[in-house]
């Protein structure tokens, strides 16, 4: 029997490290298999497991106190940073990036039970402890990084939603035209400006259709922002002519006091298509009344 | 006839930009089911969406109630939004076309006004509460 005050947690796991990530995997593959059977690359699992194990040894050779927390730039920190922004891309659920720690948490208290180190319970108790702080504010840490991952991708995914979702398109000689879909929100809107000006430039347009169909609520927040746009759009030269208000949209903004009387307007893109051209000059016959 | 009974049929709470969706489409849904025309329907949802709009932008966060309060002789919808925020220091002059302290165009709020049949607003430091109502005569059946 082991005296449990002589016994180093640190030289412990260093000791038993290829018992201790057995089991670990043992405790940890069967379910990620099932949930995952595509993705657990198995030798770069243990791999890094491996090399968390090696710095938990490092760790626990100090002291840990109840508010302890890995330090950002800890190689453990970097490690888990790796282990689960790759596996967030991969689809893993938050539940199956903590059963990670949780298994090893078991593992190791699990571990320490067997050594019989019934010598001293309070300084068994506060090995315990320690394998608890450690696990606990690594799992704490691999959540975080998890959520953090998590944000970001759909961040960059909704950017990439709003890059899709504003196509200028050209469509005459100096007639351009912006269908709006959605919801304008101030980033939305910045964009859709943006790109109506570089369309403006580019193509020489004078004329600019802003078409609202898509648009389910007009408020006073999506007009505000539709004004700046279109006092953008005329500061480079171009008219703008707004189409596709609906009477119940149109009621509306009256009731609101939202004014765009400086600006023609139709009922529908149709009729802002026919005026817009009429503004360049042009109009479309129908090919009888051509001949 | 029986007496009005309130049934509070959607709580939003009000916690990023998708719930001003959630609250409008609420609204609009509640409208349409009470069998309010499509004009109507889009003065609630767009009376929602500036007052939910406000909490986010000036308290942060807050919450949407809908409210049925039909009668048989009357479809009645009550939105109440509430806020915990910083509350509004002049009413007189939030309720004035184009004040804004945001660089809005200060619409909202008498838009709102003018777009719904009753309009109540209360405000203090650490709460503002807007109680707002459609009403329209019940068509006998
Ligand atoms: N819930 C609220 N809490 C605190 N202040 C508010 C609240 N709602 C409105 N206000 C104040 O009242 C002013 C007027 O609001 P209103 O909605 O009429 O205009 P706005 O939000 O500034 O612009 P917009 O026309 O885009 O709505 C706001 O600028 C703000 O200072
Ligand atoms: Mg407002």
């Amino acid at each position: 029997m082991t005296e449990s005050t002589d016994f180093n947690l640190s030289h412990f796991i260093e000791s038993h490290q290829d018992k201790l990530l057995e089991s670990w995997m043992k405790g940890l593959l069967p379910e990620w298999r099932r949930k995952h059977p595509q993705s657990v690359d198995e030798d770069t699992l243990r791999r890094q497991s491996r090399q968390l194990l090696d710095g938990l040894a490092k760790l626990l050779a100090g002291q840990l106190t109840e508010s302890w927390e890995p330090p950002l730039d800890h190689s453990i920190t970097l490690l888990l940073r790796n282990l689960s922004s790759a596996r967030v891309k991969q689809g893993y659920r938050a539940a199956d990036i903590a059963h990670y720690l949780v298994t090893l948490k078991r593992v190791l208290i699990h571990a320490l039970l067997q050594e019989n180190l019934t010598g001293d319970l309070s300084r068994f108790g506060d090995l315990l402890a320690t394998v608890e702080i450690a696990t606990d504010s690594l799992t704490t840490l691999i959540y975080e990084i998890y959520a953090e991952t998590r944000e970001r991708i759909i961040a960059q995914q909704s950017l990439s939603l709003l890059e899709l979702s504003t196509p200028v398109v050209r469509l005459w000689d100096r007639v351009v035209m912006v269908p709006l879909v959605g919801v304008i929100d101030t980033a939305r809107a910045r964009q859709v400006t943006e790109r109506l000006l570089e369309s403006i430039a580019k193509f020489e347009a004078t004329v600019a259709i802003i078409d609202v169909t898509g648009v389910p609520i007009l408020d006073t927040s999506v007009a505000g922002h539709l004004m700046k746009t279109i006092a953008a759009a005329q500061m480079l030269g171009a008219r703008v002519v707004m189409t596709g208000i609906s009477p119940d949209g149109a009621q509306t903004l009256v009731k609101l006091g939202v004014n765009f009387s400086e600006i023609p307007t139709r009922a529908t893109l149709r009729a802002g298509v026919a005026e817009a051209l009429l503004l360049v000059g042009k109009r479309i016959l129908s090919i009888k009344e051509e001949q | 006839m029986n007496a009005p009974v309130e049934e509070v049929v959607y709580i939003v709470p009000i916690l990023d930009s998708t719930d001003v969706l959630k609250a409008r489409q609420s609204a609009r849904e509640l409208a349409a089911r009470l069998k309010l025309g499509s004009a109507d329907q889009t003065r609630l949802a767009t009376a929602v969406s500036e007052l939910t709009r406000n909490v986010l932008q000036y308290a942060g966060q807050g919450q949407c109630k809908i409210i049925d309060a039909s009668s048989d002789t009357q479809t009645r919808i009550t939105v109440v939004v509430e806020d915990h925020g910083p509350g509004i220091p002049d009413i007189e002059l939030a309720m004035r076309d184009g004040y804004s302290t945001s660089g809005g165009l200060g619409a909202g709020l008498p838009g709102v006004q003018r777009l719904m049949d009753e309009f109540h607003l209360i405000s203090q430091s650490g709460h503002t509460c807007l109680t707002i109502t459609m009403s329209r005569p019940r068509l006998a059946l």
